[in-house]
């Protein structure tokens, strides 16, 4: 007989979600959970075509976000942080739509691998055999969270895929930027450049961390990171970069854009940490959005929830000061 | 209430001056800011609704720091466009402006304080910089409305409370600091809120100085 103990996040078969319930939770299911009645066709955008490769994603029962109320999807894909396309968290659903298509897509594996080159991502996701779903958290370093059901595979099969040389050490990505402007891009985003943003090889290999590219079964929207982004659900959500053009093993850390913008607010690690508090704000406690005018805060959990399976990669290390 | 000759020639009364004037007017105008949030809640945009609280937590502090620039541009206004009779009307209703900066911003700290949860992390976050810089904006704004009643401007003396009231000035810069910590990165609303302010202001340092500097230099007659 096999003996199976069940990891720390995962439930029992019976709490998890029939499929023909968790389908059905459309927008409709969302204006009245939210009891607003049915009007608002309006705000109904299609999602621009990103890798549709994989769809519909088969649920990987390990991450089933039971006991989770998963963020409807208008709020997922209309609260956004996407500087390149407006500062504004309503900007990006608008800007991201003006026409621009990340299909087809190429992203550039380089650096200390030995299986650099250019690679249609349709062709990664098959040789990745294809992509599943996923329920996680998302806490973003504005101390509010959400619950994303994102479709995706692994990015250890990526690593694993580029094949690192022994000295690689970290992962530097850097996201796509047109250099003519594509439209409703913004000149001034006040990003000094090209999104930036890294992890430890181990890191990257942690079952955990995740390469999206779909949301709720759907290919991912523009304004949520088309076609390639990254989830690091254990770290602030700025970690997850948007729109993936390149990948560069190194084996020097690379500075982050946020890093580089304001060092002391923002670190390299960005782990979720309720004791280690942002310098204008408090990190204990978030707002969970899409929980109205009269919901609390709730309590953050360190490494966001995830703490059983990730505190190991940060052993011995001074948390306060690699933030 | 018809106008002298003389000033008649400096200015015709217009149609703008009338409506400057008139206190309904700049009670609509002040309100309408008050009543907007409405409109987005109406139509369920879902930026809104994703977190409403901060939607308006922002919106009351933005529309208070516009109230703060707009009341006090309006003394360097009249004196550099002394002649400009819709300047001259909207001086009239400072007193309500001012007032209502400050209804706005204790709207703004109410939602911060619901934001928050309550007091715990609102007392915790208090102690925060960008937030004690909004703490100590809003105090002077509370002192500055508490001492705008009619019988406050008489038990204060005139002086006295011309001086208090000067504490606005701080307020304002105050307030632009605290706004520009807002956000993760530099809202550019700030400059449009309060350069056009520190303009006004500079040109009427150089207009009030540039009058007196004749009457300093002219040499004495006799």
């Amino acid at each position: 007989m096999r003996i199976r103990t069940p990891k720390g996040w995962e439930l029992r078969e019976s709490a998890v979600t029939p499929e023909s319930l968790y389908r059905r939770r459309d927008r409709r299911d969302f204006l009245k959970t939210l009891g607003l009645g049915a009007a608002g066709a309006l705000f109904l955008r299609s999602a621009a075509r990103a890798a549709d490769g994989g769809f519909p994603a088969a649920v990987n029962g390990a991450y089933p976000g039971t006991g989770l109320k998963v963020t409807p999807y208008e709020l997922i894909t209309h609260y956004n942080n996407f500087y390149e396309f407006g500062l504004d968290k309503a900007d990006p659903a608008v800007n991201a739509n003006k026409g621009w298509q990340p299909e087809p897509w190429t992203v550039e594996i380089g650096g200390m691998v030995r299986n650099p080159g250019k690679w249609d991502v349709e062709d990664l996701i098959k040789k990745f055999g294809g992509i599943e779903q996923r329920v996680y958290r998302h806490r973003c370093v504005e101390a509010w969270s959400m619950v994303v059901p994102w479709d995706g595979f692994p990015l250890s099969k990526l690593v694993a895929f580029a094949d690192p040389q022994p000295g690689a050490k970290y992962l530097k990505m850097t996201s796509w930027m047109d250099d003519k402007l594509v439209a409703g891009q913004q000149a001034d985003d006040g990003l000094d450049g090209r999104y930036v943003e890294g992890l430890r090889v181990d890191e990257a290999t942690h079952e955990l961390a995740f390469i999206a590219t779909g949301i709720y079964g759907k290919a991912i929207p523009n304004q949520n990171g088309a076609p390639l982004r990254l989830v690091t659900p254990w770290k602030y959500g700025f970690k997850g970069i948007k729109c993936i053009g390149r990948i560069e093993f190194t084996d020097r850390a690379p500075v982050n854009t946020w890093q580089k913008l304001a060092r002391d607010e923002y670190g390299f690690y960005a782990n979720v940490n309720p004791k280690v508090d942002h310098p204008r704000w408090s990190q204990a406690s978030e707002r969970v959005i899409g929980g109205g005018l009269f919901s609390g805060r709730q309590s953050t959990l360190m490494f966001n929830g995830y703490e059983q399976q990730v505190a190991s990669l940060y052993q011995g290390m001074d948390l306060a000061k690699n933030f | 209430m018809s106008p002298s000759p003389a000033a008649s020639a400096a200015s015709a009364p217009s149609g703008l001056d009338r409506l400057f004037r008139s206190k309904v007017f700049v009670w609509i105008v002040i309100l309408i800011p008050g009543l907007y949030p409405a409109w987005p809640l109406f139509r369920q945009d879902p930026t809104v609704l994703a977190d409403p609280l901060k939607y308006l937590l922002h919106h009351f502090g933005f529309v208070a720091c516009v109230l703060l620039a707009a009341v006090l541009a309006l003394t360097p206004l009249r004196v550099l466009l002394p002649k400009w009779r819709p300047a001259l009307a909207l001086n009239r209703h400072r007193r309500l402006i001012g007032v209502s900066a400050f209804f706005y911003a204790l709207i703004h700290v109410g939602f911060q304080f619901l934001h928050e949860g309550g007091w715990p992390t609102f007392w915790t976050d208090i102690r925060k910089p960008f937030l004690l810089i909004g703490s100590i904006t809003f105090l002077i704004l509370l002192v500055l409305a508490v001492t705008s009643f009619k019988f406050m401007v008489r038990w204060l003396g005139g002086r006295k409370w011309k001086n208090l009231h000067r504490l606005a000035y701080l307020a304002a810069f105050l307030a632009a600091c605290h706004q520009a910590a807002a956000r993760k990165i530099f809202p550019v609303q700030v400059l449009w809120i309060f350069v056009p302010l520190a303009l006004l202001e500079l040109g009427r340092i150089i207009r009030q100085n540039s009058d007196r500097a004749p009457a300093i230099s002219a040499p004495r007659q006799g």
